[in-house]
């Protein structure tokens, strides 16, 4: 058995206290909209989102990282970090992020001995870097030996299972409708990872539309259940 | 490579009370027309000229914009930039702007439209200093095809970055690819059309001008979909999803008539094209 495979489950836990709880990167909108109101609709923004957001941003910022470690390019780690977090036009998404990113470091820290965590905690104490959860999910995972393609497919399942849970909760739906989901979204989170190792830093934060404005036109909401 | 198609620099520096050019190169198929001023002495107007009348297969284009300090530039395009078939090679326009310190540029092209199998690549970097001003806003059209049927290109890929005293502040990339993704989508256009972006950097943007643009924009819900929100630094962008380029158009000129008003007490100015 893999040596990493429990630390794994661990760090892909949607309990993770990190706060994703908090944040439905833009799915409370199309709630409000009454565009994503059955498991049907949430099935096919779910696909969307990992196609139009999750596979150029977080997905690509998680392998460049991973592979940044690897070489031991740190500064490319840190342009990362600068660049996922103003490629969102969403003031709540960015802000979102860097205090998930924030919290998983912090985590990271408590639970590892990784001098890149400590560097990049160190940096956003000092306002230098944001803090973003993909680009520390790829630090840890590289440091407990998880192999690159791992690491990317268990990012975007956590990505995904946290996002599933919030939609449960939001449209709602039950819970057995948000298991299929998690096991029907498993083809397309494998194809999305096949994608990812084929992308270079050329192709990074590619947006959906769509996606992007539904984030943005959070803030305008009136009655909210996420901060995202 | 360094073979252009069209190449374009344009630098502008600030003399006394007004702004002139102070540099205006062209080569092939890009020109520029003389500087007009309308209200404002300060503000020459310019009009970026494609002389193909469109990209076509393997074209590549390059603009350099520069504005010194203090010296302020109203930019446009003088028709939409088309897209032609490009099977081969992506047609592709790279431009980089630079705005030294307390400068001030409009950049409002007309929208892109792409024809049938068409591809292209936009790229556009800006440096901008302290106290410099950008307003910068762009349209993509679903294109054109001879049976009328639209999304029939094959890729538009924009990307643009703004750094601010070097350090990255906006990056904004978008792709569309009809054959791949259903463009009226959920997640893509939303049953809309037509996407505009707006990029406003300035370090005037406070409370009262985010309440009023958001007030403002409102009224356009009927026949728009719209973002609004503040970036990492001083300033906003706006996604704007519609039926027409004139929706968008009008309102980005709402947009910049509040900002022209709240910054400077000012009229926005018509580039008066028809």
């Amino acid at each position: 058995m893999d040596s990493y495979l429990l630390s794994l489950l661990q760090l892909c836990d949607s309990n993770l206290p990190i706060g994703a709880f908090s944040h439905s990167f833009g799915l409370e909108t199309y709630i409000q909209d009454e565009k994503v109101v059955n498991k049907q609709t949430f099935a096919a923004w779910l696909k969307i989102y990992v196609r139009g957001q999750l596979v150029h941003s977080d997905g690509l910022a998680c392998k460049l990282t991973y592979e940044a470690m690897v070489r031991c390019e740190l500064d490319k780690i840190w342009n990362l970090d600068q660049m996922i977090t103003v490629q969102s036009f969403a003031r709540e998404t960015r802000e979102g992020n860097y205090r998930m990113g924030e919290r998983m470091i912090q985590l990271g820290m408590e639970l590892y001995d990784i001098p890149t965590l400590a560097l990049y905690q160190d940096r956003v104490k000092a306002k230098q870097s944001y803090g973003h959860p993909a680009i520390t999910y790829a630090i840890i995972a590289h440091h407990l030996q998880i192999p690159q393609s791992t690491a990317i497919l268990s990012h975007l399942y956590s990505c995904i299972s946290s996002l599933v849970q919030n939609g449960v909760r939001g449209i709602p739906l039950g819970q057995t409708d948000g298991q299929r989901l998690l096991q029907e979204i498993q083809y397309h989170l494998l194809e999305a990872q096949r994608l990812i190792e084929g992308l270079s830093e050329d192709d990074f934060g590619i947006v959906s539309p769509g996606i992007e404005l539904s984030q943005m036109r959070h803030e305008q909401l009136h009655f909210r259940l996420f901060m995202s | 490579m360094d073979h252009w198609t069209g190449f374009l620099r344009l630098a502008v520096q600030r003399k006394k009370e007004t702004t002139i050019a102070s540099e205006v190169f062209h080569q092939g198929a890009l020109k520029v027309t003389p500087a007009i001023y309308f209200d404002d002495p300060q503000q020459p107007c310019f009009y970026l000229m494609s002389l193909g009348g469109g990209y076509v297969d393997g074209d590549r284009y390059k603009l350099e914009i520069h504005l010194g300090e203090q010296a302020q530039m109203l930019l446009t395009t003088q028709s939409a930039t088309k897209i032609f078939k490009t099977i081969n090679h992506p047609a592709i326009q790279e431009m980089n702007i630079v705005l030294e310190r307390g400068s001030y540029l409009e950049y409002m092209p007309d929208p892109v439209i792409a024809y049938e199998h068409a591809q292209y690549q936009q790229n556009t970097i800006v440096h901008m200093n302290p106290g410099s001003v950008m307003i910068y806003g762009d349209i993509i059209t679903p294109g054109w095809s001879p049976d009328g049927n639209w999304f029939c290109y094959h890729t538009l890929q924009i990307k643009t970055q703004v750094y601010l005293e070097e350090q990255l502040v906006v990056f904004d990339h978008l792709q569309l690819r009809p054959a791949n993704d259903p463009m009226a989508g959920i997640g893509l256009l939303e049953g809309y059309t037509h996407l505009g972006s707006m990029i406003v950097i300035g370090e005037r943007t406070d409370p009262e001008l985010m309440e009023r643009l958001s007030e403002s924009l409102k009224c356009c819900s009927s026949v728009a979909h719209i973002g609004l929100s503040t970036l990492m630094v001083p300033g906003f962008s706006l996604r704007v999803l519609a039926y027409s380029t004139q929706d968008i158009e009008k309102i980005f000129r709402s947009v910049q008539k509040l900002i022209r008003e709240h910054w400077f007490g000012k009229q926005v100015t018509s580039f008066r094209k028809y």
